[in-house]
């Protein structure tokens, strides 16, 4: 494990920011381009609570690349019109930062989403937890290769449309 | 003592067999009655299964409304359930979510209790009055009795039998449980929704191909089926023949949608027991979910997920693919559900009767089979709840 450069965490930061606003600007195909191009980049939301008892069922499994562009579909498309839509400001904390010896890197950060419904208006706590990433940073790219949003909530206030 | 309740008096409940007074969604003091008359009352009401404890001393802790519960699975291999409170002065026992010990010690005077419930130790146990006898004070149970491994309690002691009160159902829910209730655990999806819990458990056959919109876009039609609901409780059931999707460049990942040979006839049920639960068998997902009301307009909700023990570890795992993203809070199949719940609370707000139009064919007689798609099968779950909370029927 070594050290990143300053120039290294701008980087970072530079993908943390684009994937928030993504998110809080509903922008799932902007969502997707944060995510490397492997078969095998990967998203999963999951409760800690389940992932200490071992248990692997995921409130978001898209444990392939197949599956980060169906999400897309899934919220875009396929729900389209059907559920009470909402929007969220997510809050992004790196707690840390390093580059493996395989070259990847790995992140962790907190977070915390607030979501204000359309329908009441009033912002609300909708999740806290962690991200867990590993990223590939090479050639000027810098991207996820899985992120893993662990959520604090055992339980979630309602129902999730997009990613955390 | 014969003062009638307020919403008795307030709330006219109509002729019609197909007519619900939506007041009864919003009133503070019939929630109220119904916590003591169905919740605390001489209903079932199913609070694990056994394969969520596999091992001696797992546990796991949940609501029944607003009683504690706390499941152990004991050394002696059987699976009980306490009250999640201590013989002395009630403090509560445990406060995780689930895990694993082997004795369980209330922090307030130290009493300890083993898997089996079983008072082990307590200081200063010279002092206590004449006669104490560890033996007398284990944690206290509710009723209870299984079905396949799926435990129910009632706080009741009129409560007829389980299978009296299953009735038909019993059969439905053994279908669901893979045939034979040898589950195993692969994990949950917790969620609150914000309605009342008669909303939540209203759900009809009607919408399937109408709110969840994969149906119609991935060109998915219905199988040949059968709707019931048994005389008693109002229980209600859709069998039918599992239908698979046309090929489709919709989605990428179709594995989500995929059904793998369990080498059982291909089949998909729904059942809604009353008051609250709905276990599913769809695709290769097995789902019980068991929920209780927190509040007049509020409801939690515990997504559990099996595997059968003879899965390997492939069908496992596609399990755990397809339980995630198919068919939860959150899933392709149904994320729609949840909205209506929370709209339909709402909409209840508003005055006069909601009124179920699928399959009524005549308004003035309760049926009990019906075609799959007819909402019609809700409406004896219905009639039980009225006659349970003591509303009479307005006169033709
Ligand atoms: S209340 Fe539990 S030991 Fe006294
Ligand atoms: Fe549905």
């Amino acid at each position: 494990m070594t050290r990143l450069t300053l120039d290294e965490l701008a980087q970072l930061d530079e993908l943390q920011t684009a994937y928030i606003s993504a998110l809080d600007g509903k922008k799932m195909r902007s969502w997707l381009d944060t995510f490397d191009e492997d078969p095998a980049a990967s998203y999963i939301c999951i409760s800690r609570n389940d992932v200490e008892n071992g248990l692997r069922i995921a409130m978001m499994l898209d444990d392939c690349r197949d599956r980060l562009i169906d999400r897309c579909t899934f919220v875009d498309d396929i729900w389209a019109g059907t559920f009470q839509d909402y929007r969220t400001r997510h809050f992004v904390q790196r707690v840390h930062a390093s580059r493996r010896d395989d070259g990847q890197i790995e992140m962790t950060s907190n977070f915390s989403v607030i979501f204000t419904p359309d329908d009441t208006g009033l912002p609300q706590q909708l999740a806290a937890g962690t991200y867990e990433d590993v990223i590939r940073m090479e050639d000027g790219a810098c991207r996820f290769l899985s992120r893993k949003a662990v959520t604090d909530n055992a339980v979630m206030p309602r129902y999730l449309v997009f990613p955390l | 003592m014969d003062v009638q309740e307020a919403y008795l008096r307030d709330i006219v409940w109509p002729a019609n067999y197909n007519e619900i007074p939506k007041e009864i969604f919003n009133r503070q003091d019939l929630y109220q009655a119904e916590i003591a008359r169905i919740f605390r009352g001489p209903e079932w009401h199913p609070v694990a299964h056994e394969s969520e404890v596999p091992n001696p001393g797992d546990f796991k802790t949940c609501n029944l409304a607003d009683v504690p519960l706390l499941v152990i699975r004991g050394d002696d291999g059987k699976v009980r359930v306490f009250f999640n409170a201590c013989s002395h002065r009630s403090t509560q026992i445990e406060v995780k979510p689930s895990g694993n010990r082997k004795e369980f010690e209330c922090p307030y005077h130290r009493w300890l209790f083993n898997s089996e419930g079983e008072l082990v130790g307590c200081p200063n146990q010279r002092e206590f009055i004449p006669g104490f006898e560890k033996k007398d004070y284990p944690l206290a149970q509710p009723r209870q009795e299984s079905v396949g491994g799926l435990l129910f309690v009632t706080l009741s002691p009129d409560t007829e039998s389980l299978d009296d009160f299953l009735q038909e159902a019993k059969g439905s829910l053994m279908e669901v449980m893979a045939g034979d209730g040898r589950l195993k655990l692969i994990g949950y999806h917790r969620v609150r929704y914000l309605t009342n819990w008669k909303a939540y458990s209203d759900n009809d056959g009607y919408h399937p191909p109408l709110l969840h919109q994969a149906f119609t876009m991935l060109n998915w039609q219905g199988g040949e089926g059968r709707q019931y609901a048994t005389t008693g409780r109002g229980h209600y059931c859709i069998e039918t023949k599992l239908t698979l999707p046309q090929p489709t460049n919709l989605i990428r990942d179709t594995s989500v949608i995929h059904f793998r040979d369990e080498g059982r006839p291909k089949s998909s049920s729904v059942l809604a027991l009353f008051p609250m639960l709905v276990a599913s068998n769809y695709l290769n997902v097995i789902s019980i979910r068991f929920a209780t009301p927190v509040a007049i307009d509020e409801v939690e909700v515990t997504y559990a997920y099996f595997a059968h023990e003879d899965d390997d570890e492939d069908m496992v795992l596609h399990r755990i693919r397809q339980s995630s993203n198919a068919i939860g809070p959150s899933g392709l199949i149904s994320m729609e559900d949840a909205s209506v719940f929370h709209r339909v609370q709402i909409g209840n707000r508003a005055p006069g009767n909601a009124i179920f139009q699928k399959g009524v064919a005549d308004p003035s007689r309760l049926g009990f089979e019906f075609r799959q798609n007819d909402e019609s099968a809700n409406l004896p779950h219905w009639e039980y709840y009225r006659a349970a909370m003591g509303f009479r029927r307005t006169a033709a």
